[in-house]
């Protein structure tokens, strides 16, 4: 008995010292928004994720004051008056993969913005080597769904729902 | 066999916070998370508040000055005389601002820097400190010079350390120990130099409104009031509107900290408004 627990033990720690973890720092998500009178764009340069090959968890964090706009007053109301970076300072994403073929992933779970979480599910391109992952995705989100409220003074300049893309490269840690 | 279960058990319930552990991972950016946006414009009311333009953006700012409300109806309470200040400011460096000015009643041309030298850092230095100097250059005509006109007489400064601090989201208050120094004085006995404390504050109403406030004491060589202003910053997009109501019809620092002449009690208050508009230069 105590030998079969000692066993099963040590295949689990095995499994463990084995797992293929990929981190990166320096990825990128930009975000796109169509509007009649001014279109809306920023990007965030120092976006960090992390894979795990053996479990299949991803994870996505990034600060939101690090996003860039072309324009700062842009980039001071996106702050103060639409997405409180004072009060909630990053976003997160916890999900995992659930499907890939041909690099065609899918990834479903938790994408928290603005303190508000809601389930998603995106697909993407994954490459995945022994060194490095690279994550290709592109998909929407509804301002709504994650209440960043517009004033109606300004709702002609503001779209409801943003574009959101994202890239990074992974590697992996030894 | 009871065991067993038990270590199965507590190995998928440390699976569980696995993801846990993978954000435990992704590295805390090591940049100090920097306090922003302490005032919504580049000035309180008349004074310079801690904000500089960004980088790269031009902002140009028109401000008028009316008459005291107490002048009567004759003069529609103030509002059939006028003054006006034209500036430009520039964000050379995200720590640097330059601006230029002229004020139409006292035919002032003022040149302005400020510089950045530190930010107020969530759970870390308390307040953003900036330099502020300025020059101010008095016009003349040639045909009223007089003999003993030197150049540099027509010449005044004013230096400040302006110290802010947001004390939470809505409220932000500000120190400006300053000295104005004028080239030349009426009187030999006069100071050259005059000291003064000035204290500011806004506190947001709204997401878009917010009063301000603003007050000089004169230290020293006090021959006039203390100026005290108060005003409301609109935003609306691209503008910021600023109303206001002040002792002193004066724009540049020297002028309102050490030659305001109204009071308050009296009503001799002057209504004013400053607009800005910024334009992104690159």
């Amino acid at each position: 008995m105590v030998r079969q627990i000692i066993k099963i033990f040590l295949l689990l720690i095995c499994s463990n010292c084995s797992a293929q973890q990929y981190i990166g720092n320096n990825g990128r998500v930009s975000f796109f928004s169509e509007a009649p009178m001014e279109d809306i764009s920023a990007v965030n340069k120092r976006v960090s994720a992390v894979f795990d090959a053996t479990s299949n968890d991803l994870v996505f964090q990034l600060r939101i004051s690090d996003f860039v706009f072309p324009k700062s007053l842009m980039q001071e109301h996106f702050n103060e008056n639409y997405l409180e970076s004072d009060i909630y300072p990053s976003a997160i994403f916890i999900g995992r993969l659930v499907n890939i073929r041909n690099s065609k992933a899918t990834v479903q779970g938790d994408l928290t913005i603005h303190g508000k979480t809601n389930k998603i599910k995106v697909d993407g391109v994954m490459k995945q080597d022994e060194q490095r992952v690279n994550i290709e995705a592109e998909f929407m989100v509804k301002l709504e769904d994650y209440d960043i409220k517009i004033p109606r003074v300004v709702m002609y300049k503001i779209a409801e729902s943003v574009d959101i893309e994202v890239n990074i490269e992974l590697e992996v840690i030894k | 066999m009871r065991r067993f279960i038990l270590i199965v058990a507590l190995l998928t319930s440390s699976f569980a916070n696995a993801q846990d552990n993978l954000l435990g991972m992704l590295a805390v950016s090591d940049e100090p998370n920097y306090i922003g946006y302490l005032f919504k414009g580049t000035k309180i009311v008349n004074a310079q508040s801690v904000e500089l333009p960004a980088q790269g953006v031009l902002q140009f700012n028109i401000q008028h000055r009316f008459g005291t409300l107490n002048s009567g109806i004759y003069n529609l309470y103030g509002l059939d005389f006028s003054q006006v200040r034209l500036s430009f400011d520039y964000g050379i460096e995200d720590w640097l601002a330059v601006s230029i000015g002229r004020s139409s009643s006292l035919k002032v041309i003022d040149a302005n820097s400020k510089i950045r030298l530190k930010r107020q850092v969530k759970e870390g230095f308390p307040v953003t400190i900036v330099l502020n100097s300025a020059a101010y250059l008095k016009q003349w005509q040639d045909n009223q010079v007089q003999e003993y006109f030197v150049f540099a007489n027509q010449l005044s400064y004013t230096h400040q350390i302006l110290l802010a601090r947001k004390i939470n989201r809505d409220l932000t208050l500000q120190l400006s120990p300053t000295i104005v120094h004028y080239n030349l004085v009426e009187m030999q006995k006069e100071s050259h130099d005059r000291y003064s404390l000035g204290i500011g504050g806004r506190q947001k109403l709204t997401q878009r409104i917010s009063l301000n406030a603003e007050y000089f004491y004169q230290l020293n060589e006090r021959r006039n009031n203390n100026i005290l202003s108060l005003g409301f910053d609109i935003e609306t997009g691209g503008h910021v509107f600023q109303l206001h109501l002040s002792n002193s019809p004066a724009m540049i620092d020297s002028e309102f900290i050490t030659q305001t002449t109204g009071e308050w009690l009296k009503g001799d208050i002057y209504f004013g408004f400053n607009i800005s508009r910024v334009f992104t230069i690159y």
